[in-house]
């Protein structure tokens, strides 16, 4: 197709990150192709978290490069906003704006950041929500909507923006057990139509099946990344081994 | 009525610098914090009489003074004591809203925060369409009483010569010689301007609270 | 225009006037306050409703009206009726300094039941239960276990009524009492300086404030010995 589908549209080089004396993130080393689907896994505290939180800046790396669609990621305002516009995030604790509608939390950051007129906001808007197949709760409280459905709006949120990358932290941990499906669907409806994903979570079955790769995290540090099959079947690493009996 | 444009005006005035101080309190910036503090420990400890004739009789002084450097035949240059009044009445009321604001900013969700931040928002746009909305649902309850404190404080500037109820009673009470009764008519209608605003306040909370609706 | 350092020590001797009788307004009124708010708080949480409604209104015409006008309603106000200027406590009623204290006193009363009644409110219901377990009087309870822990939980709320009724002394100065305000207003008036003396008597009120603050935060620590930190 085009050449963008060649080069990364996210790089992480010798990333490092220190709380304090702490090392969360040790000498990350990660590549995305675009349309590609990542998975990261690994047990609490492993950095998982921090390190898809360094991609869009919610934490600031300490050393290390980390490129985004071409741009390096600094402290520089400007890039960050520019960063922030092209990638998406859904949060574990879906974190919708309590204060406004489901249909108002799609659509403020399409009228601030985008500049949208409000008419084409809302058309917009409204496309999403069909996409996670809740239109009908448009005008209601994000207090109203069950767990499943509030992430969903989440999603949506996200996805109105039009971003190049979607980062998922622990998407379903949040939700009970079955609602977890609903929201499964929709990522993995999302992943067939070609969006690029990196996703930490602990649901294998969604893994295998939509995953280009897998990467587990121990510690900070990457340990094994490989594709499903490879994952699941051969895994390299006695960490990866342990933590495989643990979960499945 | 006076009072009411006082008390309009001074509110107005007062959520402005309790916004103001509170984000200073907030910031990283020291200089920033240290005046903030510096703000709320002078005008919270110092009685509001003595701020009001300060401001009053200071700030005559000081035009005056530059009055006079500019035009030598100058008498006496004041502002007008409405505006001395409900300047100062302010800034009081504003150190208290600093306080409650401050705790209220704290107590908003950061996860929505980050929320907003990702999606690509400002500061300046997550400060006034996520932050503000939120903190000011928690801030309420003691907002309503700093607006009471504010409608009692007004009654201080006829100390200055604002013309607003009391001052007026004062006048009425050399002609009627009942000055029982004026001054109980003037706190009959601070209670009762009191009372409506603390009606308005329950119904301000009920409708803030509109959005958690479904929870619980 | 000079900031004249001079002016300010000349006018001390002044000023530490006005501040005895700033002071004695305060602990005056204060000590009478609390008293009075004790009886309404008794009176509110009696569960007798010809003793609870008074105190209803009571609270709220206090709390809704401004100090300035309860002020002027007692010194101004009262000496309209014959029947208070031939009582016996016309004496009292007669003085600014009577009519100040009547005043701050019912004032204070009216804010110091309420933050008494959270202290009370604040006690856990268990630690009643267990006193009639044991076998304690009402009376008893009331005072061994319910009043200790009340007035450690109140004193936060009642400190910050305390600097309050600091500021509220400054309001005698409009009925001709020489407190602070009143020293400094006077001294203003004849030497057109707002800025030095109002501005001493600000520092001085300030002083006065972060003092008690940390008279008031010494005793909390102490009645919250048993608490482990």
């Amino acid at each position: 197709m085009n050449e963008s589908d060649q080069k990364p549209i996210i790089i992480l080089e010798d990333v490092c990150k220190f709380f304090g004396d702490f090392q969360a993130l040790r000498n990350i080393n990660l590549q995305m192709k675009k349309g590609e689907r990542v998975v990261v896994c690994g047990p609490s505290g492993s950095g998982k978290s921090t390190m898809i939180r360094c991609i869009n800046r919610l934490e600031e790396h300490d050393s290390g490069r980390i490129f985004v669609d071409g741009s390096e990621l600094t402290s520089a305002v400007k890039d960050i906003d520019a960063v922030r516009r092209e990638v998406g995030m859904v949060f574990q604790s879906f974190n919708l704006f309590p204060h406004l509608t489901v249909i108002n939390n799609l659509m403020l950051a399409l009228k601030l950041v985008r500049k949208a007129k409000k008419s084409k906001a809302r058309e917009i808007a409204m496309h999403f929500l069909e996409r996670v197949h809740i239109p009908e709760q448009a005008d209601k409280w994000p207090s109203q909507l069950s767990g499943g459905q509030q992430q969903r709006v989440a999603i949506a949120r996200a996805l109105c923006m039009n971003p190049e990358v979607m980062l998922f932290d622990e998407p379903t941990s949040a939700l009970d057990p079955e609602m977890i499906s609903e929201v499964l669907d929709v990522m993995t409806d999302l992943a067939n139509e070609g969006m690029t994903m990196m996703v930490i979570t602990h649901e294998m079955g969604f893994a295998r099946s939509i995953a280009d790769s897998i990467v587990f995290m121990d510690y900070g540090e990457i340990i094994e990344s490989n594709s499903p099959e490879e994952f699941f079947q051969n895994p390299r690493s006695d960490r990866t081994k342990l933590f495989l009996e643990q979960i499945l | 009525m006076v009072v009411l444009k006082v008390f309009a005006v001074s509110l107005v005035m007062a959520v402005a610098f309790g916004l103001i101080g509170s984000s200073a309190k907030l910031s990283k910036n020291r200089i920033a914090n240290k005046i903030a503090s510096a703000y709320t420990i002078v005008f919270r400890g110092v009685p509001e009489l003595l701020v009001i004739l300060i401001f009053y009789y200071g700030s005559a002084i000081t035009l005056t003074s530059i009055g006079r450097a500019i035009y030598p035949q100058t008498q006496f240059v004041d502002i007008a004591p409405f505006w001395a009044g409900a300047f100062a009445i302010a800034l009081i009321v504003g150190s208290y809203a600093t306080e409650t604001f401050r705790g209220a900013f704290l107590g908003v969700d950061p996860g929505i925060i980050e929320a907003a931040r990702a999606l690509g928002l400002s500061s300046l746009h997550t400060f006034f369409y996520i932050r503000v909305p939120q903190m000011w649902r928690l801030a309420l309850p003691s907002v309503g009483n700093h607006m009471l404190s504010l409608m009692k404080d007004t009654a201080l500037i006829s100390i200055i010569g604002v013309e607003e109820i009391l001052y007026v009673a004062e006048m009425a009470t050399a002609v009627t010689l009942k000055p029982f009764t004026m001054y109980m008519i003037v706190a009959v209608i601070y209670l009762g301007i009191t009372t409506v605003i603390t009606f308005v306040m329950m119904a301000l909370e009920k409708h803030s609270n509109r959005h958690l609706a479904g929870t619980r | 225009m000079t900031f004249d350092i001079y002016l300010i020590f000349d006018s001390i001797p002044k000023m530490l006037a006005g501040m005895g009788m700033t002071l004695q307004l305060l602990f005056l009124s204060s000590f009478l306050g609390l008293v009075l708010g004790i009886i309404i708080l008794l009176m509110r949480i009696s569960g007798r409703w010809y003793l609870s409604f008074p105190t209803f209104v009571y609270i709220y015409f206090f709390r809704g009206t401004p100090i300035l006008v309860q002020i002027f309603v007692i010194y101004h106000g009262l000496p309209q009726f014959e029947a208070i200027r031939d009582s016996v406590f016309w004496p009292i009623l007669r003085e600014p300094f009577g009519c100040a204290i009547l005043a701050l006193t019912l004032n204070s009363g009216a804010y110091v039941s309420e933050i008494l009644r959270g202290g009370y409110l604040g006690v856990d219901k268990g630690l009643h239960e267990a006193g009639k377990a044991l076998g304690l009087s009402t009376p008893h309870r009331f005072i061994y276990v319910t009043t200790p822990i009340a007035v450690r939980l109140a004193i936060p709320a009642y400190s910050n009524d305390f600097i309050s009724m600091l500021k509220a002394t400054s309001l005698a100065s409009t009925i001709t009492l020489l407190d602070m305000t009143g020293a400094a207003r006077t001294i203003v008036a004849k030497t057109f300086a707002p800025y030095e003396i109002f501005i001493a008597a600000a520092i001085i009120y300030l002083v006065m404030t972060w003092f008690f603050q940390r008279g008031f935060g010494l005793f909390e620590k102490r009645m919250s010995r048993y608490i482990k930190q």
